[in-house]
């Protein structure tokens, strides 16, 4: 079985925010649903949702959304990555 | 006037190294991982390196042209060394290579130093002259932007998409134009002198094409308008 490579911390907040922001349209975000999705145990998911609220990236009311500083992060993030994968390098 | 030119085109190659040196910082600055730093010491090197020449050629009759010179021949060589470093530890786990990658930057850079300090305080036994040396460092630089070729090459064939092709495509024509520098070293040949210089050019118009297509021109998942009242992907 082909072992996946380790995801930083960077990487998994930027998988974590961009799965956010596609459930955003959804009422409730379950988090169970999040830690299948993002691949993250459920008890360092919970630890990663509490550091992006102190950073001000997502909010908790009444369900689990980006902030729009979270938003601006993502956007930047996600055009490094592509900048990453034109210039040929290897981020994983 | 031909000389002017030269000048000219020298000039353009550094604001146009200068200029992709804002963004290539970028991966640094997000991921905070030291092995991508060798892309924005690459490109800061290539533009100093060509600085240089423009000051030997704007200089020509001065004392320190030589010096010039051969501080441009460096400048160059540790700039596709930096790159090729970037590339060799971006294909390894971070975990493992961080302590390499460290060592390498550091000794590239206390190399650069070294040199730079060896053409202001020659050896009494003197340098061996200076168009046998820019020939091997003319080869060096081929080796170097051979393998960053090669590897990009190889990630653009791994993952085929239309949008990675164009990086390949700027290193082997940076790879051409040192090809046709040594032709022209070699034989003198004005096609080769003149070859150089456009296929450098384009090479660096390559690059800046695709920084324009990543940071101005994708559709983002998040468009950049309207924050507040996008639509999110159902």
């Amino acid at each position: 079985m082909r072992k996946l490579p380790r995801r930083d911390k960077l990487k998994i907040y930027g998988d974590l925010l961009y799965f956010l922001h596609t459930e955003s349209k959804k009422e409730k975000v379950v988090l169970t649903h999040v830690q299948l999705k993002t691949n993250v145990p459920f008890d360092r998911l919970k630890h990663y949702i509490d550091e992006l609220k102190e950073l001000g990236l997502i909010l908790d009311e009444p369900s689990l959304k980006l902030t729009d500083k979270g938003k601006q992060y993502l956007r930047e993030y996600e055009t490094v990555l592509d900048f990453m994968k034109r210039m040929g390098l290897i981020y994983e | 006037m031909e000389n002017v030119a030269l000048i000219l085109m020298e000039v353009v190659s550094a604001i146009l190294c200068f200029v992709l040196l804002r963004f290539m910082i970028e991966p640094y600055h997000t991921t905070g991982e030291g092995r991508y730093l060798g892309l924005p010491l690459g490109f800061g090197f290539l533009g100093v390196s060509y600085i240089f020449m423009g000051l030997s050629l704007y200089f020509e009759s001065l004392l320190f042209v030589e010096d010039l010179k051969w501080l441009q021949l460096f400048t160059q060589a540790y700039a596709f060394a930096f790159l090729a470093a970037t590339y060799y530890f971006s294909k390894k786990p971070p975990e493992r290579t961080r302590l390499w990658w460290n060592i390498t930057y550091a000794g590239l850079l206390f190399a650069a130093v070294v040199s730079y300090l060896v053409v202001f305080e020659q050896p009494m036994f003197g340098l061996p002259s200076y168009k046998t040396v820019d020939e091997y460092f003319r080869l060096f630089n081929i080796v170097c932007l051979a393998y960053i070729s090669i590897h990009t090459l190889r990630s653009h064939v791994s993952q085929p998409d239309p949008k990675t092709i164009w990086i390949p495509l700027s290193y082997l024509l940076l790879g051409f134009s040192q090809y046709s520098s040594l032709i022209w070293s070699l034989d003198s040949s004005f096609a080769a002198f003149v070859g150089a210089h456009l296929l450098r050019i384009a090479g660096l118009l390559v690059f800046l094409v695709v920084v324009y297509q990543s940071f101005f021109g994708l559709r983002h998942a998040i468009p950049k308008e309207g924050i507040r009242d996008e639509e999110a992907p159902t």
